[in-house]
């Protein structure tokens, strides 16, 4: 697949692959069905209601399911739970990256001459590379047991994965720097470690060497067996030096018993066995146990290069052979001789795929290959020369790469491993290639205006997103998008239940710390009257407030108004005397809150007085009254219900309590009553009729008595 | 990859997800409401915890209020009348489902309803079988009792002209979900009826200034207007510069880009972008993800499509569901 002819594809596809996949969705409904019904959940994944058509014959059938599909493009290599752990740990090497990406960006506006293509910067994107790669797993076994068995020839590993090995592709090619120089040798590095996932559709040199270790325990003569020379020559082929190695000196000439008689025949086991591993390496270092001699600097390696050969051709042609009796031995040892001297048709038939042959090119055939133009070419060569049995990812990978085409890497990277490779692997590509930078981070009309780099941020922030457990690290990615990353978050915290309280406080401490204030006012408005209609009305009103939702706090207020101002016998004016408390008294949050402070402490005076309290309490109550009746913020409609309310205290028995002065203010305030109550759109008090004329018996009453007493 | 969440009762016609996905409510032929809840948020298993009769005859049709309203429903029935049921605690009684407003008409039948919030307020657009469309607003934000109607027009951009025997079969409506204080309330509406000019797909704008609806926007080609609508879709917006818009008509789903900011006639530019053609019949129903890029529809052919767009701007298929036993 060449990048030129895709489109443009974020995924690519071949012209007969355009047709989309069609994906079972398994409801387990009889049929027939009636109609669908879509939704999307939170993040990426959709919900399908699938409705029955009603037949007649059964009762107790079902009409219909909800199915649940998540499009989050993992495959099941990775277990939910091992995929969390993979996921919550790549959040710190990410956010410290961007920090530093952060810092980079500031510096090098102050000097020109700080880019991001620095020694510095290399060596943070590399910890980060090593960081994300260890998250995937350990490749090296790190349990060994003390008493090494001599039959076993291969170690087992811990499950190499897919992802694993796709991670260390992107690491040794573009995040580090210090590699470049070897690549060769990373590869046969990596093919030892991965040859064991091409396993699943194909013949390996690693599974030869599986199905041998079974056979290698009922053994009795080894070296009898063309297996046995078979697959050490397959294994010297791609480089795997320290199994071959352990393998001759299974041979049994080694054994003490034969030593004697088969002297000349164990010295060429050795011989081979030593030059195998003396063989010149060119990479700085090799891991413990591993076999060859490692050279750094060019012109040595070639010199100890030229010189090894020449010792095996001096062994290929030396008269030793004629006195080894044992023929398979002698064919054997020669073959590996040949291996090394890099006979073709040797290397072909002993390798099983193109990428042992392409390894084994580069150690026995092209050991000075350096740059990618020419691994390319020698890729296509071997890919000609020994195809796979079926396609695979890694290849697909590995050959755009080499091919230097990073629109196929990336397709390759988003297609094969899923949104949360994409997105971390854009760090290494971006920091390893120029390409890849301008690519990524060109903003794009058809994108909305976004560069690839924040598309496919925003999309793993959507597989985040879908699951409860992950979706509180979805702000991590969304808040490095410049453009939508805030947009989508937004959206992701609304759609957050509210009704579970830790859920609720994680929500607006996220919203708090990237202040979201009118996201969080919002959830508080929408748990505010979860509560509120729910039957929790302090919560209600305490959420509300916190929203600063004024219009429906004074509605509140209204309703209060409304609750408390129909009688004083009225029972739940308890209930409603807390939520006074809890509505405040600053008059910026509900106004007519004075008033109804003032309402409740008039209406407990008048309690007191029921409950047969004294004159005092009743002078309270005279002083609340008058206080409220002045008062600009009491509602008229309340006039007439305060005064009914009070009419016990308009006719107090043993004095009159009101003087001269504050019974001409209520009388003032009845009259202007009576005028408005002219008016269409006067509300009538849910008062006995004869309220009025009460009220104002009383208060004639009462002006004559004070008045009297006055005088 | 699919997993079953809950399992509905026989004659279940119509379901509704609430904001977040936790609550789902259905309608059935016998005219019961059921509503599914799941014992955390985590859990993705849901179970029946109510059921009332709220109709005699059968719900067509369930829509959530928006959060910001408490936890109601508009339930569209069979006879054409819009009930709201809401779930409450009044008093000392407890929690309950209650019928709080009941829209009830004679000669017309309820469509389609959709919500609205704007800053202030909440609106429900009611489409109708006579082509009219209805606006009203909620008075107090605290009880869902009391609305106003506050527009009745028709989807004609020719105001004047009245359509009155328009017989309409399906009508789709859906709002602007941007969210935020400075947002001003635009939906768009389609219709499939006999009348050809009520059906292309319009951008209705509320104009604060004069206290009206006007039409801002068709969402057809000229050789198009007269075409059915099954379905429309406005998408979220995080941060693109125009907005995207789905129409479904029997000749495939049209993806429309329409300009944020109104010419000098006062009309939004439009862009027909891509025609989809996948589900061959009827389009039931287009739902856009939370980052407005991907397009979920399904319809006749019983399956359901996913629809994005690429890096060059074409639209394209991504994946598509057959449902199977």
């Amino acid at each position: 697949m060449s990048g030129e002819n895709q489109g443009g594809a974020i995924v690519p596809y071949s012209e007969e692959a355009k047709k989309p996949v069609v994906y079972p969705l398994r409801h387990g409904l009889k049929p027939p069905i009636s109609r669908l019904g879509i939704s999307w959940s939170r993040g990426n994944s959709l919900r399908v209601t699938v409705f029955r058509q009603p037949s007649e014959d059964s009762e107790n059938e079902v009409g219909g399911k909800a199915v649940e599909v998540r499009l989050d493009g993992r495959d099941g290599e990775i277990s939910d739970a091992q995929w969390r752990r993979i996921a919550y740990g790549s959040v710190s090497p990410f956010a410290l990256l961007q920090s530093r990406k952060n810092s980079f960006a500031s510096l090098s506006k102050i000097s020109s001459t700080t880019s991001p293509f620095d020694a510095e910067w290399w060596e943070y994107v590399l910890e980060y590379s090593k960081d994300i790669s260890s998250l995937l797993g350990n490749q090296t076994s790190t349990t060994q047991s003390l008493i090494e068995d001599p039959k076993e020839v291969l170690k087992k590993d811990p499950e190499p994965s897919n992802l694993k090995a796709a991670w260390e592709l992107m690491e040794s090619f573009y995040a580090d720097k210090l590699s470049q120089a070897w690549l060769p040798e990373r590869l046969v590095d990596w093919l030892a470690d991965y040859d064991s996932l091409f396993s699943s559709t194909q013949e390996t040199v690693h599974s030869k060497l599986v199905d041998f270790q079974k056979d290698l325990v009922s053994l009795q003569v080894i070296e009898d067996e063309p297996k046995y020379w078979e697959v050490m020559s397959s294994a010297l082929a791609v480089g795997w030096l320290d199994i071959v190695v352990k393998l001759l000196r299974l041979h049994g000439s080694y054994q003490l018993d034969q030593l004697g008689n088969r002297e000349t025949e164990n010295g060429l086991v050795e011989a081979v066995a030593v030059l195998i591993s003396k063989m010149p390496r060119m990479r700085p270092e090799l891991e413990a146990g591993k076999l060859g001699e490692c050279f750094k600097a060019k012109p040595d390696f070639m010199k100890a290069w030229e010189k090894w050969r020449a010792q095996i051709a001096k062994l290929e042609c030396s008269t030793f052979w004629i006195q080894c009796a044992h023929r398979q031995t002698q064919e054997g040892l020669r073959n590996m001789l040949q291996i090394m001297l890099g006979n073709t048709n040797n290397l072909c038939t002993l390798t099983c795929h193109w990428m042992e042959l392409y390894i084994a090119h580069f150690l026995y055939i092209r050991p000075f290959t350096v740059g990618l133009e020419s691994m390319y070419g020698l890729a296509q060569k071997c890919i000609q020369l020994k195809p796979m049995a079926a396609s695979h990812r890694l290849m697909g990978l590995l050959i755009g790469i080499l091919g230097e085409n990073i629109e196929v890497v990336l397709a390759e990277c988003s297609k094969g491993f899923g949104p949360w490779m994409v997105t971390h692997a854009i760090e290494v590509l971006t920091a390893g290639s120029h390409q890849a930078d301008t690519l990524l981070h060109e903003e794009r009309d058809n994108l909305g205006g976004i560069s690839m780099e924040e598309l496919h941020r925003l999309v793993y922030a959507q597989v985040l997103s879908s699951h409860p457990l992950t979706w509180q690290i979805a702000p991590i990615y969304l808040t490095s998008c410049i453009k939508q990353g805030m947009g989508l978050l937004e959206m992701l915290l609304y759609k957050q239940p509210v009704d579970h309280n830790q859920l609720l406080l994680k929500n607006l401490e996220i919203c708090r710390l990237y202040e979201l204030d009118s996201v969080s006012s919002n959830i508080m408005k929408i748990a505010g009257m979860y509560n509120w209609k729910h039957g929790k009305k302090g919560s209600g009103v305490y959420w509300l407030q916190q929203a600063r939702d004024e219009a429906r706090l004074n509605r509140i207020a209204q309703q209060m108004f409304d609750s408390v101002g129909r009688s004083i016998s009225d029972e739940n004016f308890r209930q409603w005397e807390g939520l006074i408390q809890l509505l405040g008294s600053e008059p910026k949050t509900a106004g007519g809150l004075e008033f109804l402070h003032n309402y409740r402490d008039f209406k407990k005076s008048l309690l007191q007085i029921r409950d047969g309290k004294t004159t005092d309490a009743a002078r309270q109550a005279v002083e609340s009254l008058i206080s409220l009746m002045k008062n600009p913020c009491t509602p008229q409609r309340f006039w007439l219900p305060l005064l009914h309310d009070s009419l016990k205290l308009l006719n107090w028995e043993e004095r009159p309590l009101l003087n001269v002065l504050q019974t001409n203010l209520l009388l003032n305030k009845l009259q202007e009553l009576s005028i408005a109550r002219l008016r269409p759109d006067f509300i009538e008090a849910d008062l006995p009729p004869h309220a009025l004329s009460s009220v104002r018996l009383a208060l004639a009453t009462n002006l004559g008595r004070t008045t009297l007493e006055e005088q | 990859m699919d997993k079953a969440v809950a399992t509905l009762d026989k004659g279940t016609t119509c379901s509704s997800w609430n904001y977040c996905g936790q609550r789902l409510a259905t309608g059935s032929t016998d005219g019961t409401l059921s509503i599914f809840d799941s014992p955390d948020p985590s859990s993705s298993s849901f179970t029946c915890n109510l059921k009332t009769k709220v109709h005699a005859g059968a719900i067509l049709k369930v829509v959530w209020v928006p959060p910001e309203f408490g936890d109601a429903v508009a339930c569209i029935c069979s006879d054409g009348s819009l009930l709201l049921w809401e779930e409450i605690v009044e008093d000392a009684q407890p929690l309950q489902w209650k019928l709080c407003k009941s829209f009830e008409s004679t000669s017309t039948q309820v469509l389609d309803v959709q919500f609205g919030v704007s800053s202030t307020s909440l609106k429900l657009v009611a489409a109708y079988s006579d082509g009219h469309v209805k606006v009203y607003e909620l008075l107090d934000p605290l009880i869902l009792k009391n609305w106003q109607l506050q527009a009745e027009f028709q989807n004609a951009i020719d105001s004047v002209t009245m359509f009155r025997k328009a017989s309409c079969i399906s009508a789709s409506i859906s709002w602007n979900p941007q969210k935020g204080e400075n947002q001003g309330s635009s939906f768009v509406l389609g219709f499939n009826s006999d009348t050809p000019q009520l059906n292309s797909s319009k951008v209705w704008e509320f104009d604060e200034a004069h206290n009206r609806w006007l039409p801002v926007a068709e969402l057809a080609l000229p050789e198009d207007r007269s075409d059915e609508v099954y379905a429309v879709a406005w998408a979220l917006n995080i941060g693109r510069p125009y907005e995207v818009i789905a129409v479904a008509t029997q000749k495939g789903i049209a993806i429309w880009h329409v300009g944020a900011n109104p010419e000098l006639d006062g009309r939004l530019s439009v862009e027909k972008v891509a025609l989809l053609s996948g589900h061959g019949g009827e389009v039931w129903q287009m739902e856009w993800d939370m980052s407005g890029t991907t397009l979920a529809t399904t319809g006749s052919d019983g399956m359901v499509r996913l629809w994005q767009s690429n890096l060059n701007g074409v639209w394209d298929e991504q994946a598509a569901f057959q449902p199977t036993a």
